[in-house]
Formats: structure tokens, C-alpha cells, sequence
């Protein structure tokens, strides 16, 4: 690791004026210090923010619940209020890491997780995500874990999150706390971004921007939700693909449907056409297929993820069925 | 007549050393404290074929606590490798730093030296490298021109193959493929050595210290005795630490330059690029059989890699050879230099992979025959050895098999793919026959009895290992059961290479080597305490009264216990069975392992505890191989691109569920006087096939590379023949 300072910063305004343009806030670590120890991430200053007071899950205007950006991922995801209002979050977040990193990880830091890209790993590697302008070594190479939507010729990443998938499908919104003191309100799904040009950038934070709450709007799809995460071992592995699927149904009509994937895009990949697609029809299989289709339509994989389209259709089937077919 | 003592040979003790390990107080190489003690940390080239242009260590040099940077310039020279491609042995040198040549993706090109960990750590960033860079050999399909054959015992061949596969009814030819993967043991690769006055003592983590000194003394040209080797407990190795790789010799090369001990522990990242792995292979199968199910013909043609300066292969087709009554085979083995890392053994080398092979292949063909898989394996059973013209020692295959069978429940196995369903899942059986080696070597011990008060106790010395296997115990067992002692008064010392010489650990000897050691040490003592006295060898005396009989109150005896004539007239051999059901999603292509029950037949059962956990972590090992384990080569630039444990997938717990573990009681005594048997490998053996041959049973997919991930399973096709 290469030397750096430390900061514990004892107030939102210590971490936010202690900010320089190489500084990182420390959350968990779970990733960042990993991505250190691997020369992936050079800070020279680390401010750690995981005391900060954003440890509750409470309810907010919206009629739903706000949960604390330094609350850790065990803590919200076990939380009553949350398995009972949100399950498809709940489950989702559980189906993530081990444990021991769970109970480590921060909410805010989960939304910040950077691509398990091999290429961004391995620092005698091209990456541009890591290194802008040294190329990318998975579009000629090893591309099995990578998109098959929303790439650039300059990036083909994942973004590695199970709880972003689920907060995609959701509608959720993210606060930050700006270096001047005021505040501004994303909308989850523009939070992360395509690569673009820049895939050095993951999301749409300005410098120093600090993450201290996820708002989440009325409960959502607690009777009707499934999470299916195809992986490669039971636990303690990054999906290959993954669905979070929500249904609301009315007198067997879908009035509102949730879905959203992982593993197939530079960000939690939500499918806007396919919900609208589903609303006001019946919860079955020709629909679902036809849901799966329609999702695909435009997926454009490489030569190592051409699989991923197929297992995504089958996904997309599944955790849509599991999610209608759970007793309410 | 001798009643069984509590915690004589065949009880189920704890481990001696547990609580020790448990409690953090058990040491291993790393954590001795030595005093004035320095880190030295390698450096890993970034390029797969070249030339070094270039070395600049003087930012590295200037940072604090650097005290000195090794390179081709500055380091030592050493007997290097021969100029023709020579063996990788456990005794083969380690030189490093020796020229300018890059041979594979991650050699070592550099070793800072700092005074601490972190220092060394971050230093090592700081080295700047440039290359003349040459395009690398990395893949095999382009290199496949340049196969040879390593050596006479590649190839092996009995009757008329090509006659045999005409007489037969029935035939198959596949091809299965296993990948790259990595031992990667707990513990990482670590030493700490002090080099003085010409001498050299190191803590070091070597499974085989005999063989570990000799590489050493080699390398560095100093006699073998000036060597010692210090390794209390080892934190697993799997293999990977049978050979001496060359972090030993940066980190004695450092301590001679210093003049201070040095400590160097391999990083996690360096236990893909730099301690060795199993290495690829490509294995075509063809068999025969008659209508009866008689095999006719077997064939089992290997393709591996290796380095381009070293050489070793693991011998899939052995297998082949031995397991089935087979009159006409044919085995051979081919290697391409690549550059890659030189391959070494790991867990079964030839054993692992070739009975994935062999064990899917015979599930073939009793498939293609529609017989039962046992029924089929038993059919084609052997008491001889038909490979080495020999016969077995023991064989209880058949009865691994029938038992297995009875308490697996397989008569509710469906024959037809596909029919065993519930919900979501397609449920499947699948079982395999395992064979492994089970070796025996010259062992010698040293013993020291000390009578105090009445109570004897005794102390036993070897420079055996222990692994993680359950060395400490098994000796314990042993002396307390040949002095007949409790096993508290029984203190095992082993990991010094100054103790009499054994065979170390590995190659699923240990066990029967250590315990003859040490009952050959007390059968000394007994005698010659015996002889002074002029009593006959027969008449029963209790070891203690002996000594008093004597005036003694300390006594001390070696012995050296080795195979016997009968021992080389015979095959010997442990074996065993494995019964897997798994689970497939109908769709997604994941699956559970839902339980497995491994039956063994692997002479006298020393502890039946150890025992349990030596199969049951191979059968996880077993299961690795099937469920993600592989370790991926780039093919652009020929580095690892698994390159951690959070992307090298071993089984996590949840993959597996219950496993059941019958030995069959057995005492072997042509393998050795003791009648045990290895067991550290028999456990991995086969279990590979037993999996892919239940998945074949769910789904009616034939999945001959491993892993089996869930991509695969999907884009995979029915079998013909299959619904």
C-alpha cells in the first residue's frame, strides 16, 4: 500500500471541509481498501465517515422510509421495517458478499462498489476505467462477467451490486450532501452512469459529494418480489446475471411492476418499456416470456457473455414467476 | 492378551495440537520472533516473454527502511536449471535473478529488502522495469506442433488396442478437459531465514524437509548438513509446498547480503504467479466393451503444458492403467511448453483429473450399454494390477460399491435423464470409483523414554510434517499404543530437518510412513531394553517395569521401518467409491449438492476423526473442481486473470450439504506391518466424476469440461438418446 493520511471525522463538516481533490471517504472499506492494497485506488488522504451520524432507518414524507447512508448493509437489510415494506431490497442485499462484509459494509459505500473488471483489478493491465486512455483489455479478451448493454468502446464494465439492482427497480432516491453545505436529491437511476467516454466516472457525484441517505417511497411490491441471482457458487460470489423482479397485482392484473438486472450493464439496468409493458396485463407465462423477449431485444453481447443473453431471458421468466407466485 | 487402550491406535481423539491452533498459540514459519529480523518482498515481471532492459531501484532506494534492492545486477550467482528442459523435482534448485530472460507472466524480477513489511510492500511499486518484450507462447491449440513426449514413463501400452476396439459391441470417444487450478493453502508461502557463517536456518513452511534441504543446499552450493529447515505446523499445502520455490532462495540470498535474518511472506496474488498449480489437461478416451459388458479396449491420451525450461506432468492416464480388466490399453502423455508458470503437484496429481476422466467415460458407456454404472464397474473388476503385472495388496472395490450403493439408497435412481423431479429442480445420482496410490518409505524416528515416578513417558522425534492432517496425533497414537501409554504422556516433536530423516508429507504416505517410524522406535526400545535383561522377546512386560528392571530412568532408541519384500511383489493401493444426488435448476443453470457418501477402503483407520476430515476436505476439493474452480489465462497478455480468492471460486459451505463417510475396516498388511493405507488424496479421487455424472442423471447433459459453471449447463445440449 502507498503511505496516505487519516482523518476520522467526528461531523459531516469535518469530512466535508477535510475534502481535497485526492482525498476518498472510508465507508466499510469492504472495497476500497482492497482496491488499495491493490494499487487500483491511490489516495492520499482517507476520511472516514462511518461514524457519521446517518445510522437510522426512519419514516419520511413520502409516505415510505429513509435509511441512513452509514447504516451497514446487514442492519438495513434485517431491519423489520424494511423486510416487511421492502423484502424485494431486503432479499436482494442478503444475496450480497459474505456476512462478515455485510456487517462491514455501508449503505452509501454499496452504491460506490467499483467493476470487478479483471482489467481494472490487475494494474499491469489496460484499463481506462483505471488508467483513462491505456485502452480496454476485456473488449479483445476476457469478457464473460461483462455488459451487454449500455457499453462504450472505451469501457464494457459491470457495475457488481445487488442492492442497486433492487433500489433501480424500486424508484429509490439518493441524498448527498454537497462541500458548500446544502444538499441535492438523484434519482436512483441517474445516480450510476453509461461509460461513455469517461468511464473513469461510475456516477454522476461531484467531488467531495457525500451520500447520507437513500430515500425510498411508499412501500412497494412486499407481497409480490423475487431476487434471483445466478452465480457461479452459493454465496460469496458477484452474479453472473441477477433480477430483481416486483409485481403490485389487482384482481389478477399487474398494476405495477418493478425490474431491473445486474451484471448486464455499467449500472443497474432497469427496464422502463418492459414495466410499462407489464402493467395492466395478467401475471403469466405468455407475458413473462414476452417480458423476457422484449428485455433482450436490444442486448448486444461479446464473444465470452453471449450466454448472458439466454440466461437473462430464463432469469427475467423466473424471478418474474417466483415474485407472482409468492403467497402474498 | 492386549486389551485396546483409550487412546491407542484406531480411537477417535482429538487432535493433540488442536486446542494450540485454536488458541493462536501454535506457531507457524512466519510468526517466530526473531530478533533484528528485516522483510524482503518480491517483485513479479508484468510481461510473459522477453527481455529486462532496464532495472531502476533508485526511488525504491531512497524511501525509508529500504536497505537494499536485489536484481539480476546485484544478485549472487547460483547453480542454475540445466540448458535442456529438465525435471521439476522436489530436490530440482530454485535459482532467481539469474539472467535477463522473463519466461512467464509474474517471474520474479526483483526482491526489496526493508525494514518493515510495509516498507518492503510499498517499495516494491517503486521498482521501474522495461522490457524487450517477444510475443509469448500461451495458447495450446497454436502450440500444439511442438508436443513431445516427457520421458519412457509417459506412454503404456498392453494388447492390441485398435483389435480390441473392433471386438467390441459398443464404443465411445471423448475428449474431457480440466483447467489450470491452484492449491492455494491457508496458509500463504512464508519463511524467515538466517543465513550465518556459511550456514543457513530457516522456519519455512516445506511439506518435505529431506528433499527441501538437498534443493537448497543446491542452489546455493553449500553442504546439505549446514541447512536446517524449522516447520512446527504448516497451515495446509495441498502440494504447493512439496518443492522449494524461489521466495526461499530471495529471502536467503537477502539474509547473506544484510547479514540480518529475513522474513518473507508470498502474497496471495504471488500463490497464483509463483507456487506452483495443476496444470491443464486435454484427455481423450476411447473405450470398448462387449455386449456383457466386458471393456475390451481403454485408451486414455493426455495433452498438458509446461514451462518452457522445466518439465512435470501429472499422470492422468494411471488410472487407466490399473482400475478395470482391461486387455488391451493404450496410455500416453504429451506436453507443450508454454509461458507459464512450470505446473506442480497438487492434491491426486494424474488421480484428480484422470479419473474425472475415466469415471465419466465408463458412465458412458454403461449408458451406452443401458446397464447399471456399478454393475458395470463391477463387471470389469480386478484383483491384479494389469499395469504393473502385480497383484493388489488389497482390493475392496466391489464392496465400496455394493455398500455405497446400500446406504446412498440407489436403487431409487431413475436410469432415465430427466425424470426425477420436484418443482423447479431435476434431481440426479451419480457415482464413481476412486483408486489412489497408497505408498510406504523409509521412515526413521528417535525415541526418548523417561520413567518419572511410575508414570512413563515418552518423546518422539522425526522431521516429519504436519499439514493439517493430523500428524501430532497419529504419531501420539501410535507410540502410546506400542509403549502402552495414554497418549498424554506421549510428546511428539516433528518439522526439523535436524530429527530423523522421513519421507515428509505428500503423496499419501505420511501417515503410513510416521506411524512405522515410530512403532519400529519403540519395538527398538522394548527390545533392547528387553535384551539386557535377558528376557525373550514374546513375554509381556509393561515398558515402565522394563526400565526399572534396568536401573534406567531415561532410555533412547531409533528405528527405521521400510517397505518389505512382499510390499514391492504387490500393487498397493487405497480405494473407494462416491455417491453424489444433485439438484440442477431446470433453467438457470445452478445446482446443489445436495449429499454425498464417500466409502473407503483404505487399511487400518489410525483415527477415524482426522480420517473423517481428511475425506470430507477432499471431497470439497472434489466438489471445487466441479463447481467454479479454474484459474483463467489471458490470452493477450498470458497473465492469470483470476488473481484472488474472491474470483477463483472454492466452494463455499452452502454448496455443499450432507456428506457421509463410511471406512470399511480393513488391515492391510503386505502395504506395511501396521496395515494402513494413505488416505490425504483418496478423498478428491473421482469425486469430479461422481458429480458430473449425477448432473447427467438430472438433466441428461453429458458436461465433459470442468467447471461446470451455470453458462455452461445452459448452452449445453441434450445427450443423444436422452428424451
Amino acid at each position: 500500500m502507498r503511505p496516505f493520511s487519516y482523518t476520522n471525522a467526528k461531523n459531516k463538516e469535518q469530512a466535508l471541509q477535510n475534502f481535497t481533490k485526492t482525498s476518498h471517504y472510508l465507508g466499510g472499506g469492504t472495497n476500497l481498501v482492497d482496491l488499495m492494497k491493490e494499487d487500483v485506488e491511490r489516495p492520499d488522504q482517507l476520511i472516514e465517515v462511518a461514524s457519521l451520524d446517518y445510522k437510522q432507518i426512519s419514516k419520511n414524507n413520502e409516505g415510505g422510509y429513509t435509511l441512513g447512508g452509514m447504516l451497514s448493509n446487514s442492519e438495513t437489510a434485517n431491519h423489520p421495517d424494511i423486510r416487511q415494506n421492502y423484502p424485494l431490497l431486503s432479499m436482494a442485499m442478503l444475496s450480497a458478499a459474505t456476512a462478515q462484509i455485510r456487517n462491514m459494509a455501508t449503505n452509501a459505500g454499496n452504491l460506490l462498489q467499483r467493476t470487478r473488471c479483471p482489467y481494472f483489478f490487475e494494474t499491469s493491465m489496460p484499463c481506462n476505467k483505471r488508467e483513462p486512455g491505456s485502452g480496454c483489455g476485456a473488449k479483445d479478451g476476457m469478457n464473460a462477467l461483462h455488459a451487454i448493454f449500455g457499453y462504450s468502446e472505451k469501457c464494457i464494465a459491470t457495475h457488481p451490486s445487488d442492492m442497486c439492482v433492487a433500489l433501480a427497480a424500486m424508484d429509490a432516491k439518493v441524498e448527498v450532501q454537497k462541500t458548500d453545505g446544502s444538499s441535492r436529491t438523484i434519482d436512483f437511476t441517474d445516480f450510476h452512469r453509461l461509460p461513455g467516454n469517461q468511464p473513469e466516472k461510475d456516477n454522476t457525484l461531484e467531488p467531495g459529494e457525500l451520500i447520507t441517505a437513500i430515500h425510498l417511497d411508499e412501500p412497494k411490491f412486499s407481497d409480490h418480489y423475487y431476487y434471483l441471482k445466478i452465480r457461479e457458487r452459493s454465496s460469496y460470489a458477484f452474479a453472473l446475471v441477477s433480477v430483481a423482479a416486483g409485481l403490485q397485482i389487482k384482481s389478477g392484473v399487474i398494476t405495477k411492476a418493478g425490474l431491473a438486472m445486474g451484471g448486464v450493464a455499467h449500472k443497474p439496468w432497469k427496464f422502463t418499456d418492459v414495466e410499462k409493458y407489464l402493467e395492466g396485463k395478467k401475471p403469466n407465462k405468455v407475458n413473462f416470456k414476452a417480458a423476457a423477449e422484449m428485455a433482450m431485444q436490444d442486448a448486444k453481447p461479446f464473444e465470452g457473455n453471449k450466454y448472458k443473453v439466454e440466461m437473462a431471458k430464463k432469469a427475467i421468466i423466473r424471478a418474474l414467476t417466483q415474485a407472482f407466485e409468492r403467497e402474498a | 492378551m492386549k486389551t485396546i487402550k483409550a487412546s491407542g491406535i484406531g480411537n477417535p481423539i482429538d487432535r493433540i495440537e488442536g486446542h494450540l491452533k485454536v488458541t493462536g498459540k501454535a506457531k507457524y514459519a512466519s510468526e517466530f520472533p526473531v530478533e533484528n529480523m528485516v522483510y524482503a518482498q518480491g517483485v513479479n515481471s508484468t510481461i510473459a516473454k522477453g527481455k529486462i532492459t532496464s532495472i531502476d531501484t533508485s526511488e525504491a532506494e531512497k524511501l525509508d527502511g529500504v536497505l537494499a534492492v536485489i536484481t539480476y545486477k546485484n544478485a549472487e550467482k547460483l547453480k542454475n536449471y540445466p540448458k535442456d528442459m529438465t525435471n521439476f523435482s522436489l530436490t530440482t534448485v530454485a535459482p532467481v535473478f539469474q539472467d535477463r530472460q522473463v519466461h512467464y507472466y509474474g517471474q520474479y524480477i526483483a526482491c526489496v529488502i526493508a525494514e518493515t513489511f510495509e516498507q518492503a510492500q510499498y517499495a516494491c511499486r517503486l521498482v521501474k522495469v522495461t522490457y524487450e518484450e517477444e510475443s509469448p507462447d500461451i495458447h495450446l491449440d497454436k502450440n500444439r506442433g511442438k508436443a513431445y513426449k516427457p520421458g519412457d514413463s509417459a506412454d503404456f501400452s498392453r494388447g492390441d488396442m485398435d483389435a480390441g476396439m473392433r471386438e467390441a459391441d459398443v464404443t465411445l470417444e471423448q475428449t474431457y478437459t480440466t483447467p489450470i487450478e491452484h492449491q492455494q493453502p491457508m496458509e500463504l508461502h512464508a519463511a524467515i531465514v538466517n543465513w550465518n557463517d556459511g550456514k543457513v536456518k530457516m522456519y519455512a513452511n516445506q511439506q518435505i524437509l529431506n528433499q527441501a534441504t538437498t534443493s537448497i543446499s543446491e542452489t546455493f552450493g553449500i553442504p546439505k548438513e549446514d541447512v536446517q529447515i524449522i516447520t512446527p505446523y504448516i497451515g495446509g499445502g495441498f502440494g504447493s509446498k512439496l518443492n522449494v520455490y524461489k521466495h526461499i532462495t530471495m529471502a536467503t540470498m537477502a539474509s547473506k547480503m544484510i547479514g540480518r535474518p529475513v522474513q518473507i511472506t508470498v502474497t496471495r496474488h504471488q500463490m497464483f504467479t509463483n507456487t506452483g498449480m495443476r496444470q491443464f489437461d486435454e484427455q481423450e478416451m476411447r473405450l470398448g466393451a462387449i455386449k456383457d459388458g466386458s471393456l475390451t479396449a481403454l485408451a486414455h491420451h493426455t495433452t498438458s503444458h509446461t514451462a518452457k525450461n522445466l518439465q512435470y506432468f501429472e499422470a492422468c492416464g494411471n488410472v487407466s492403467k490399473m482400475l478395470y480388466k482391461t486387455p488391451n490399453n493404450a496410455v500416453t502423455h504429451r506436453l507443450i511448453p508454454l509461458n507459464i508458470q512450470c505446473p506442480s503437484s497438487m492434491r491426486a496429481p494424474g488421480e484428480a483429473t484422470g479419473s474425472f476422466a475415466l469415471e465419466s467415460a465408463i458412465d458412458e458407456l454403461a449408458w451406452k450399454l443401458k446397464m447399471d454404472p456399478i454393475d458395470f464397474r463391477i463387471k470389469n473388476d480386478t484383483q491384479v494390477d494389469m499395469g504393473a503385472d502385480k497383484p493388489f495388496s488389497s482390493r475392496l472395490l466391489v464392496e465400496c460399491l455394493r455398500i455405497g450403493a446400500d446406504k446412498f439408497g440407489w436403487e431409487n435412481r431413475k436410469m432415465q435423464p430427466g425424470t426425477n423431479k420436484k418443482g423447479n429442480w431435476l434431481i440426479g445420482y451419480g457415482v464413481s470409483a476412486a483408486s489412489r496410490r497408497a505408498p510406504y518409505m523409509k521412515t526413521s524416528a528417535k525415541i526418548v523414554l523417561e520413567l518419572n515416578e511410575a508414570a512413563l513417558n515418552a518423546n518422539i522425534k522425526m522431521d516429519a510434517t504436519d499439514i493439517g492432517t493430523g500428524t501430532y496425533t497419529i504419531v501420539a497414537q501410535t507410540v502410546s499404543e506400542y509403549l502402552g501409554i495414554p497418549v498424554e504422556n506421549v510428546k511428539v516433536e516433528i518439522g526439523d530437518s535436524e530429527f530423523p530423516v522421513t519421507p515428509g508429507s505428500g503423496g499419501s504416505w505420511g501417515a503410513a510412513s510416521y506411524c512405522n517410524g515410530a512403532r519400529k522406535a519403540c519395538e527398538n526400545a522394548i527390545a533392547e531394553l528387553k535384551k539386557k535383561q535377558n528376557i525373550t522377546e514374546s513375554e509381556e512386560i509393561e515398558v515402565a517395569e522394563l526400565l526399572q528392571q534396568n536401573n534406567l530412568t531415561t532410555f533412547e532408541a531409533e528405528g527405521t521401518a521400510e517397505p518389505s519384500e512382499e510390499y514391492k511383489k504387490h500393487s498397493v493401493f487405497s480405494f473407494g467409491a462416491n455417491f453424489t444426488e444433485v439438484w440442477v435448476d431446470k433453467d438457470t443453470g445452478m445446482y446443489r449438492i445436495k449429499r454425498m457418501v464417500n466409502v473407503g477402503s483404505a487399511g487400518k483407520i489410525l483415527n477415524p476423526k482426522t480420517a473423517y476430515g481428511q475425506i470430507i476436505g477432499g471431497l470439497t476439493m472434489g466438489a471445487g473442481m466441479v463447481i467454479a474452480e479454474r484459474t483463467q489465462v489471458e490470452p493477450n497478455y498470458g497473465n492469470f486473470i483470476t488473481r484472488t480468492l474472491a474470483d477463483y471460486h472454492v466452494p463455499v459451505n452452502l454448496d455443499l450439504a450432507n456428506i457421509d463417510v463410511v471406512f470399511l475396516p480393513e488391515e492391510d498388511k503386505i502395504a506395511n506391518e501396521m496395515g494402513v493405507k494413505g488416505i490425504g488424496e483418496l478423498g478428491i479421487t473421482s469425486v469430479a466424476a461422481s458429480i458430473a455424472n449425477a448432473i447427467f442423471n438430472a438433466t441428461g447433459k453429458r458436461m465433459r469440461d470442468l467447471p461446470i459453471t451455470p453458462e455452461k449447463l445452459i448452452e449445453a445440449g441434450l445427450e443423444p438418446g436422452v428424451a
